[in-house]
């Protein structure tokens, strides 16, 4: 088979997976699980298929879709090293995640719902991927946050998940306006959308990309990627299944914002860079201070994640995206492993999410537990896990361009590891804190395999020398790139002691600090003032609650007073107004007897006569 | 005495103005049409007189067509009323008032 074959054939699988699920009517609830199953295998056998096919992975494939006048918009597909890094990443996960939540939701009637949505976003996901050009781009990320929207409401008939889809999906509304603009103005410079073409074009005449398109374009990166200040519907997001934030929420939709900024990197100007180095430094460790003052698992996982993706945003802005790429990978793995990890702790304790009413589960579920602890450990940066090579990288690449930045970046590693103790120290260790928890036994195979498997991945995937099919030539090359620096040797040095200090301090700190299986949030107890304001998260939500309250509420009633008074009132009510006065003063004239209107033809043939005479 | 265009005018200007004071005042459909009739003859009267003031036929050429004019009228007309009568047994204009808004 050609490229474009397989290619059409990864893309699709999941939506005609997604398409027969819904079409199968009453048996859906029986047949999804298994229908899921077979797409997301269909989509990892066809991609390794195409790595076996494809050896250079250098493939454009486009073909037109909309010609008015001048302008032609291209359909396309690229396939290169990045999206086939980013193929391998979402095609392991994502059927890593269908298999465990065939356990997990083997209890809940919209089955068939959820899968069918689950395989529409890895359809929308994938497009992304192997799109060619920022339109169809723009296409697959709308899908991507209407499936997004699809699944966080997955549980529609909960408030708080209603509430949560809303505003996930109006929140990446704004960021995607400004990225559509700079689509728009892209165009308007280019000529074209090509990505391909734009690099090239760029690379003749750098002085053609300018602030205002780049920092319009990654307005779509800080919505999806949830960057402050559009982070807000992130740790909201988790109102979804657990798999859900697993798959969309921490390994590949945020991760999707990173992906972008690796595409239009050459769009980026330096000044545009720079900002978005200083933004993630600043979400790393924002988000790392909020996750202090969190006591639902998944939400101190969520602003993990947002903590994360900062690490990958920092980085990119200093100009390693292949480094970006490799944190982005081995954090869609070792995140992956924590979500389902979380999810099978909620699972076994009946749905309890607060880790206060954990404790002790270790011995319980000693599988999820060490699977947990090793994802948490990969996290930190632990020497030899997957997350110590690309941290690593970015600890080395920040102390080299911007020291300001790399002890931010230390004080997030720091955070990470204090947070990430607590929830390990409060959730596994110590003794049980509810009932629930009591009860807790260790989940059936078809959700620990997963889980084993991603444990696996989390320990191994940083090792990028070993990946198969030569995946991740630009992580190898901007690693080469940071190897033959000047002081490499005493910089991988300081790093090393630094960033395993972080790690060491922040586990063994929140040991000392929290205890094991401790039933009540210390820092609430000793520092409540400091916990409300970390749990205030900077108010950003009561911000944008005043914001759009008080003066966006305000600005609207004023247009509508403007509606009522001026448009209503005055030209409709008004015009229809003097019309009906002037008919009320007409209708005296019609009296109903013939001789008056005789009288009344009669003078107004004088008037008439008058008229004509004058 | 002579009898000149004058009295002629006189005469003819008085017809008029009984016709169309019968039809500002009078109730009675029959009334009415009568009076109208008359006003058609005022004019005819007065054609008639202008034609032979000039020595020219023009005025009295068109009293003709008025003639025939009114006969139609009057047979469409009468034929309306007595429709009018049948169906409301009354030619009281003060009664015909179903069109008033």
């Amino acid at each position: 088979m050609d490229i474009l074959t397989i290619l059409l054939i990864i893309l699709f699988t999941p939506l005609v997976a997604s398409l027969v699920i819904i079409l199968i009517g009453k048996e859906r609830r029986k047949w999804a699980p298994a229908i899921a199953l077979l797409g997301s295998i269909g989509i990892l056998i066809s991609t390794t298929g195409l790595f076996l096919e494809s050896q250079e992975f250098s493939y454009q494939y486009s073909w037109e879709w909309l010609s008015f006048g001048e302008n032609t918009f291209y359909l396309g597909f690229v396939f290169d090293n990045i999206g086939a890094t980013m193929l391998a990443m979402v095609s392991i996960v994502s059927l890593c995640i269908t298999v465990f939540s065939m356990g997990y939701m083997s209890d809940d009637p919209a089955r068939g719902r959820y899968f069918a949505g689950l395989s529409f976003f890895m359809f929308s996901m994938l497009g992304i991927i192997l799109s060619s050009n920022l339109i169809m781009i723009f296409l697959f990320w709308e899908l991507v946050g209407f499936s997004s929207y699809l699944l966080i409401g997955h549980y529609f008939d909960k408030n708080e998940a209603r509430q949560a889809s809303q505003k996930a999906f109006i929140v990446n509304r704004i960021g995607d306006f400004g990225f559509l603009i700079g689509i728009i103005l892209t165009y308007w410079q280019f000529g074209t959308t090509n990505l391909e073409a734009i690099a090239g074009a760029v690379g003749v005449d750098a002085s053609l990309i300018s602030h205002l398109i780049g920092g319009l374009l990654i307005c779509g990166f800080i919505g999806k990627s949830a960057q402050f200040p559009l982070h807000v519907w992130l740790p909201d997001a988790m109102a979804g299944p657990t798999p859900v934030s697993a798959l969309i929420h921490a390994a590949t939709m945020v991760a999707a914002g990173i992906y972008l900024l690796i595409r239009i990197d050459c769009l980026l100007t330096l000044e545009v860079l720079t900002f978005i180095a200083y933004l993630g430094t600043f979400v790393a460790v924002y988000a790392g201070f909020c996750a202090f003052a969190q006591k639902d698992i998944k939400r101190i996982l969520a602003y993990s994640t947002l903590s994360q993706l900062g690490y990958m945003a920092a980085i990119l802005g200093l100009g390693y995206s292949g480094i970006a790429l490799f944190h982005l990978i081995t954090h869609a793995f070792f995140k992956a492993l924590l979500f389902l990890g979380a999810g099978a702790v909620i699972h076994a304790c009946h749905h309890e999410q607060s880790i206060d009413k954990m404790g002790g589960l270790f011995k319980k579920m000693p599988i999820t537990a060490t699977s947990f602890i090793i994802g948490t450990l990969a996290l930190c940066g632990v020497y030899g896990l997957s997350g110590f090579y690309s941290k690593d990288a970015i600890l080395i690449a920040a102390l080299d361009s911007n020291f300001q930045l790399f002890l931010l970046l230390i004080l997030g590693a720091f955070l990470t590891a204090g947070y990430m103790g607590r929830l390990i120290w409060t959730v596994f260790l110590g003794k049980a804190n509810s009932e629930n928890a009591d009860h807790a036994h260790e989940v059936s195979p078809i959700m620990s395999g997963p889980l084993i498997v991603l444990t696996l991945f989390a320990v191994l995937v940083g090792l990028n020398h070993y990946w198969p099919f030569g995946l991740g030539g630009i992580v190898s090359l901007d690693l080469d790139h940071l190897h033959h620096l000047e002081h490499y040797k005493s910089m991988h040095k300081t790093v090393l002691i630094w960033g395993s200090a972080a790690w060491i301090v922040g586990l063994l700190g929140s040991l000392l600090f929290y205890g094991r299986g401790s039933k009540a949030d210390r820092l609430q107890d000793k520092a409540p003032k400091l916990y409300a304001f970390l749990e205030s998260r900077l108010w950003m939500d009561e911000l944008y609650a005043f914001y759009v309250n008080k003066i966006q509420q305000r600005l609207a009633d004023i247009l509508s007073f403007l509606d009522e008074v001026l448009l209503r009132g005055f030209i409709i009510r008004g015009g229809a107004g003097l019309v009906g006065v002037l008919g009320v003063g007409l209708r005296i004239l019609q009296v109903g007897r013939l001789n008056a209107y005789y009288l009344w033809f009669f003078v107004g043939l004088i008037l008439l006569w008058l008229y004509a005479a004058s | 005495m002579t009898i000149g265009i004058n009295e002629f005018i006189i005469a003819s200007s008085l017809l008029f103005l009984i016709g169309f004071m019968g039809v500002l005042l009078r109730r009675n459909t029959l009334i009415i049409y009568m009076s109208l009739e008359l006003m058609l003859n005022a004019v005819n009267l007065a054609l008639v007189a202008f034609s032979r003031f000039n020595q020219a036929m023009d005025g009295a050429i068109f009293v003709f067509f008025i003639m025939t004019v009114a006969a139609a009228e009057v047979a469409v007309g009468l034929a309306i009323i007595v429709m009018l009568f049948r169906k409301k047994q009354t030619v009281s204009v003060d009664e015909l008032n179903q069109l008033k808004g």
